[in-house]
């Protein structure tokens, strides 16, 4: 395994593969930043590029696209707090108010160094436990991951900061957008109205930058024309020293980074959920073990840390079904399936006798896209906080033409322009009614992997809702669910009896 | 406050209550079907529209804070305008013009109340930025933008 290590950085590490994984780390760092411009889109883009290189180059520069744009999506998330990619949701919460507080050094060197943490951690699972990782995952079946989607939807009330009913809601309602389309298993269209584009529902992508990037151009024209509202200065960030936190911050904030990691690889290997889910899910875990809880949202570094370390994670948990199984977890493992076949590379259990130098090399291209990306993040920090100097007024649009070119690129239709509109006014909508967007966008993942494997498995086991109970690993996780609800309601609760009533009306964020 | 949550539970009243007519309206079979999880998320989203207005109107009244100023409701109008304008100029008119129009006249809405807009800086910043995004997204990542009106140079 050594040897095929050094053969595989060899070949990584030569001038003409090196210089590929530079610049697809910096493209993809781009596509991250820029909502809108996500990382299938970046791989998807350059795919054709590689078709003139070899597999060992190719896939280097694709899996360097990777890296880079899970990771640049921080950027946006923490500056402006627009959540670059799906897999950066959950550092909007806690990086935004670190930016308002002065600390958008501190917040994006955390999340810089996490990003790469998270990233090495995954590499190490891919591999050391990957083919026994993707045995247990191949296992699962409808009943396991109607468990899992339901387990999951329960900690939305974990992010309904505030009101549990408006936030729960806002998952419901989620959900109910993600039921339009064509019907799993009866494959009936569902509110599609007549209209053929709605046929395959809506784009996560287009509900994403909808509902963080367009509901937030219109949010400051609420504000623009009032002078003091602009903020054209950047913020004093001080001189910024290394990533811009102490030592004793990145010691405290290890076993926060282990946990998101362990949770972002596991949640990686299972194909359909991705780091859109990790980056939440881990945020919420990293709350619930939080000694100071009440601090996330308003600027808690652990926030920013779980969601970086959860969603680089998830690139070494996402390639483990991938070379293992050829099995492609999500969009980006899916096109990355593609880029493997063109080179006429077959994925699999046999991948590993046939081609372990290439399977090596492809690793050995991961460690050094991280590190590339460490780097490049690094020297690009002070420029990043630069960014903050351009007044609002003349960044926002130009961000609301990359998400409206965003939408365009996913099928070449204006459909999805419009429907970022659409979901940028409900967004808007939900601000004013303080209704949280986080569990909507839960909702919307998790929701059509609840409804497909709920008719898949009662489909299984013949109408019987039983099958759901009687097998081990859907019980434990429905098991939790319900744990998770009890203790949700009984904190809720606990809480209402503790808070005078005139002190329920509360003013959200 | 107080009113304002009666007419936010209201709305989610309402949202639950159209989307479970429009589940009711899905063909359905005996058993579980297309319109099983639907007509479940509705009554979902009824009952919690009702739980909020229960919860608003026993509400005591406070003062409800700052307002929106008519002008901010007025600029986020423009911009909704604005940006539906862009979007159904998009294949008429090509993404260079459309896009170009958009910003600058965004980059004028949103100038803060105390400046004069630029005008010249302004048009030449939205000519500049969209020309970059419409080079290097078309004949860098080979992403067939609309031309429009300019499809007979561009292409």
């Amino acid at each position: 395994m050594f040897d095929l290590f050094l053969q595989g950085f060899g070949v990584v590490l030569s001038p003409h593969v090196l210089l590929l994984i530079c610049a697809g780390v910096g493209v993809g760092i781009v596509f991250g930043a820029v909502p809108g411009l996500t990382a299938v889109m970046a791989i998807a883009l350059c795919l054709p590029m590689t078709y003139g290189l070899g597999p060992a180059a190719g896939l280097s520069l694709l899996i360097a696209l990777f890296v880079g744009a899970t990771s640049g999506g921080l950027i946006s998330a923490i500056l402006l707090r627009i959540p670059g990619t799906p897999s950066s949701i959950a550092t909007t919460f806690d990086g935004g108010p670190m930016m308002e507080k002065g600390e958008g050094a501190k917040a994006l060197g955390l999340g810089i160094v996490f990003s790469f943490i998270g990233t090495i951690l995954s590499i190490l699972a891919l591999v050391f436990i990957a083919p026994s990782l993707a045995q247990v995952a191949l296992a699962f079946g409808p009943h396991e991951y109607f468990a899992i989607a339901v387990f999951s939807l329960t900690l939305i009330a974990t992010l309904s900061s505030g009101s549990m009913v408006k936030g729960i809601f806002a998952g419901v309602a989620g959900f109910a957008i993600s039921t339009v389309g064509i019907a799993p298993v009866d494959a009936i269209p569902r509110f599609t109205f007549g209209k053929v584009e709605l046929n395959g529902g809506f784009n996560i992508l287009t509900v994403l930058v909808g509902m963080f990037a367009i509901a937030e151009v219109i949010k400051v024209a609420e504000t623009a024309r009032r002078a003091a509202s602009d903020a054209t200065v950047a913020p004093k960030v001080g001189r910024i020293k290394g990533f811009g936190f102490s030592r004793a911050e990145f010691v405290h904030q290890l076993p926060n980074a282990f946990r998101s990691s362990i949770i972002g690889v596991a949640i990686g290997i299972l194909p359909g959920i991705g780091a859109g889910t990790s980056n939440i899910i881990s945020y919420i875990a990293a709350k619930k073990r939080s000694k100071t809880p009440h601090m996330f949202g308003k600027g808690a570094p652990e926030g920013v840390v779980a969601s970086e370390t959860a969603n680089n994670a998830g690139i070494g948990g996402a390639m483990i079904p991938l070379l293992t199984l050829g099995i492609p977890g999500d969009a980006v493992t899916a096109i990355l399936l593609g880029g493997l076949m063109i080179h006429g590379i077959q994925p699999g259990p046999m991948l590993f006798l046939t081609q372990a130098p290439l399977v090596y090399t492809i690793f050995a291209a991961l460690v050094v896209a991280a590190f590339v990306m460490l780097a490049m993040e690094f020297w690009g920090l002070r420029i990043f906080i630069r960014l903050l100097s351009i007044p609002k007024h003349l960044l926002l649009p130009v961000i609301l033409v990359l998400c409206a070119i965003g939408a365009f690129g996913l099928a070449s239709r204006v459909f999805d322009v419009w429907t970022i509109l659409a979901f940028g006014i409900l967004g808007y909508g939900f601000v004013k009614a303080g209704i949280p967007t986080a569990p909507f966008i839960i909702g919307f993942i998790l929701g059509p992997m609840a409804e497909t494997s709920f008719r898949r498995g009662l489909q299984l086991s013949r109408g019987d809702y039983m099958g759901f109970v009687q097998n081990p690993i859907a019980a434990t996780f429905l098991g939790l669910a319900l744990i998770s609800i009890i203790w949700q309601l009984t904190n809720e609760y606990r809480a209402s009896r503790r808070t005078p009533p005139d002190a329920l009306d509360f003013r959200e964020p | 406050m107080r009113t304002k949550r009666i007419v936010v539970a209201l709305l989610m009243l309402v949202a639950g209550i159209g989307y479970m007519a429009m589940a009711m309206a899905l063909p359905g079979r005996e058993g579980v079907d297309a319109a099983t999880v639907p007509k479940a998320l509705a009554w979902m989203m009824i009952g919690l529209g009702v739980l909020e207005l229960v919860g608003a109107v026993r509400l005591v009244p406070v003062d409800d804070g700052p307002r929106v100023s008519v002008g901010g409701m007025a600029t986020v109008l423009v911009t909704l305008i604005l940006i539906a304008g862009f979007i159904a100029a998009l294949r008429p008119l090509g993404f260079p013009i459309a896009a170009a129009s958009f910003l600058f006249l965004q980059f004028i809405v949103l100038t803060p109340g105390d400046r004069r807009p630029n005008y010249p800086f302004y048009a030449a910043l939205a000519v500049g930025t969209t020309t970059l995004i419409f080079v290097t997204f078309r004949y860098g990542f080979d992403l067939l933008l609309p031309a429009g009106l300019l499809s007979a140079w561009i292409n």
